[in-house]
């Protein structure tokens, strides 16, 4: 638990220089789609690894976050620091919509049903004209003014900041979610409603609180993208994205912290790095996805702690005549 | 606080004319007992008697078709599993039910669930009494793997442990929801007689102690002769015979019930 933690903290201390070292505009975009998708991932794991459910609908809550932000900043002409959070507000409610009504639900019913959720919504962003402007999308998100003097570096490392503090965010609700009497809660839901349910736990609960947290924090991902990217369609509802979250939170492995970071880093460094390779990258994912399913089932944080362990408990039992060796192992 | 008050108001568990009906089978029929405080009261009956629906129907899991279930005087009749865990009924299971990736301690530290519960917010930004809490929880989950004798394999996944271990990690679970009323559904299964033994003794510190009452199903006939005070038999979905377990021995309902289906225990 607390390796975890050391980690966590690490590797944001690490990322909070980068902007100071780093001064390429590419680089810094990278790094920031790399936050981004970090969200995005550690979101969707809070559903996945601590629901237990696997959500196809995770769009739903980052395209509410998005057109949230774009409708209020263009119509209304709120600042970004007013309409992230909105946005994370309510892609909840949406959260707490969907919620209770697909919580019911387990196995393939709940994967069914919440992708159809997600396409819904993509249908409403198409066709409802007035509020979305239709598949032309929302141009033009506007930047905060003083970037407009500020140039094109400044504006990287201004986002790379509000993604940093986001993706800080994300992972401090989530460490306390998960360390958490609720976090346990939700984690015996998971392994036996039954036990849950005689210990006192009210499954729903917990399994909502998983998922509005998750819809919470996808949503502002969503709002910051819409601002970043500064057009937002109805792509954000479509399923690139899903399978993008699913590929790095199977990755780095469900129901940890540290994986969903180190699934979007990898995730997003290849996916630059096999642009080249154009569709062809599509299948190598795809492979690259079943092979972790069959030989890496929880991941390759699952894989280390595994590794951990074993040799933890190897250790004390070990009777190894070379102490090096034993020391190799530990 | 629990554990304080419960020596002192001690509540009685009333079940009257419990039935349930699957389609056209009647699994329960008119079941009456009564669990009074400090009691332990074994059920017991040959396989498919009911004594597992009986247990459900108590705890909420299904819902009576017919009778009442009354606990400190108030109606509990059809309130939900958490409910009845709120109330102070918990209850094991026949097969065995406990968070297989989970180790030892971890199972019994999220079995202290209500002990445990803070408001909401408090989830993201705890304080000191909510650290206090975590530290008590944790001591609490400590002393109760010591009691049920699992303290060498408290860092254990439960999916390693063997059988026994697992039916005394399943009472653990299940005492550190600190119940008032503990209910035990064939705890002693797949236990050979030496280590049914030792889970009695167990069984009879806890009473007292760690909880109020114990209700037990259970087919190790020396376990339940051992440690209950009185048992009730149930046969075909009704109540045959309530007694001592002296009087339970010497009754020949039961000894024909049980004779009768050549499964002697």
């Amino acid at each position: 638990m607390n390796i975890e933690k050391r980690i966590l903290f690490g590797m944001m201390a690490l990322a909070a220089v980068v902007p100071l070292v780093v001064q390429d505009q590419y680089v810094l975009h990278i790094a920031i789609m790399v936050f981004f998708f970090a969200v995005l991932a550690s979101s969707l794991n809070l559903v996945v690894g601590y629901v237990g459910e696997f959500s196809l609908g995770h769009t739903a809550f980052l395209g509410t976050g998005a057109y949230t932000a774009a409708i209020l900043s263009t119509q209304f002409g709120w600042p970004l620091w007013a309409t992230i959070p909105a946005a994370g507000v309510l892609a909840a409610l949406v959260g707490v919509v969907i919620g209770g009504l697909t919580l019911r639900l387990q196995g393939p019913f709940f994967v069914i049903v919440t992708l159809s959720f997600a396409e819904v919504m993509r249908l409403i962003a198409d066709n409802w004209i007035g509020l979305t402007n239709g598949p032309m999308g929302i141009a033009g998100v506007p930047q905060p003014a003083f970037l407009k003097e500020a140039g094109n570096l400044a504006a990287k490392q201004f986002y790379y900041g509000i993604a940093w503090v986001l993706l800080a965010l994300t992972l401090y609700l989530s460490y306390r979610f998960v360390n958490s009497n609720a976090g346990r809660a939700a984690v015996a839901v998971r392994e036996n409603r039954y036990v849950a349910q005689s210990i006192g736990i009210r499954p729903l609960t917990y399994t909502m609180l998983a998922l509005v947290l998750g819809a919470l924090l996808s949503g502002m991902a969503g709002g910051f993208y819409a601002h970043y990217i500064s057009f937002v369609g109805p792509e954000v509802y479509r399923f690139a994205f899903m399978a993008s979250m699913i590929i790095m939170v199977l990755i780095g492995g469900k129901g940890t912290l540290v994986g969903p970071l180190i699934g979007a880093l990898l995730v997003t460094f290849l996916e630059e790095y096999l642009r080249e390779a154009k569709e062809l990258r599509l299948s190598i994912f795809g492979l690259a996805v079943i092979a972790i399913v069959l030989f890496l089932p929880r991941g390759l944080m699952g894989f280390v702690t595994q590794r951990r362990e074993k040799s933890g408990l190897a250790a004390p039992t070990s009777t190894t005549p070379n102490p090096t060796s034993s020391r190799r192992t530990a | 606080m629990n554990t304080a008050t419960q020596s002192l108001s001690g509540r009685s568990l009333e079940v009257q004319g419990l039935s349930k009906s699957f389609g056209g089978i009647h699994a329960v029929k008119d079941i009456s007992f009564d669990v009074r405080p400090g009691e332990v009261v074994g059920l017991i009956g040959p396989n498919g008697a009911g004594k597992t629906t009986c247990f459900n129907l108590i705890t909420g899991f299904y819902a009576p078709s017919a009778g009442q279930v009354r606990f400190g005087g108030k109606d509990v009749t059809g309130m939900k599993p958490f409910q009845m865990a709120r109330l102070g009924i918990v209850r094991s299971f026949q097969k065995t039910n406990i968070l297989k990736s989970l180790t030892v301690f971890e199972n019994v530290l999220t079995g202290h669930y209500l002990e445990a519960r803070q408001p909401l917010w408090r989830t993201f930004f705890p304080d000191s009494s909510v650290r206090e809490k975590e530290r008590s929880v944790r001591e609490s989950a400590n002393r109760i793997v010591q009691v049920m004798g699992l303290s060498n394999r408290i860092d254990t996944p439960a999916s390693a442990l063997s059988c026994g271990e697992l039916r005394l990690l399943e009472v653990a679970l299940a005492l550190a929801g600190k119940p008032e009323i503990l209910m035990l559904d064939e705890p002693a299964a797949g236990l050979n007689s030496q280590e049914a033994r030792a889970f009695g003794e167990i069984l009879k510190t806890l009473r007292g102690t760690l909880v109020q009452s114990i209700v037990i199903v259970e087919h190790n006939m020396s376990l339940v002769m051992g440690v209950c005070d009185r048992v009730v038999v149930m046969h075909f979905g009704q109540k045959l015979a309530e007694g001592s377990p002296a009087d339970i021995q010497g009754n020949a309902q039961v000894i024909e019930a049980y004779l009768g289906r050549g499964t002697q225990a």
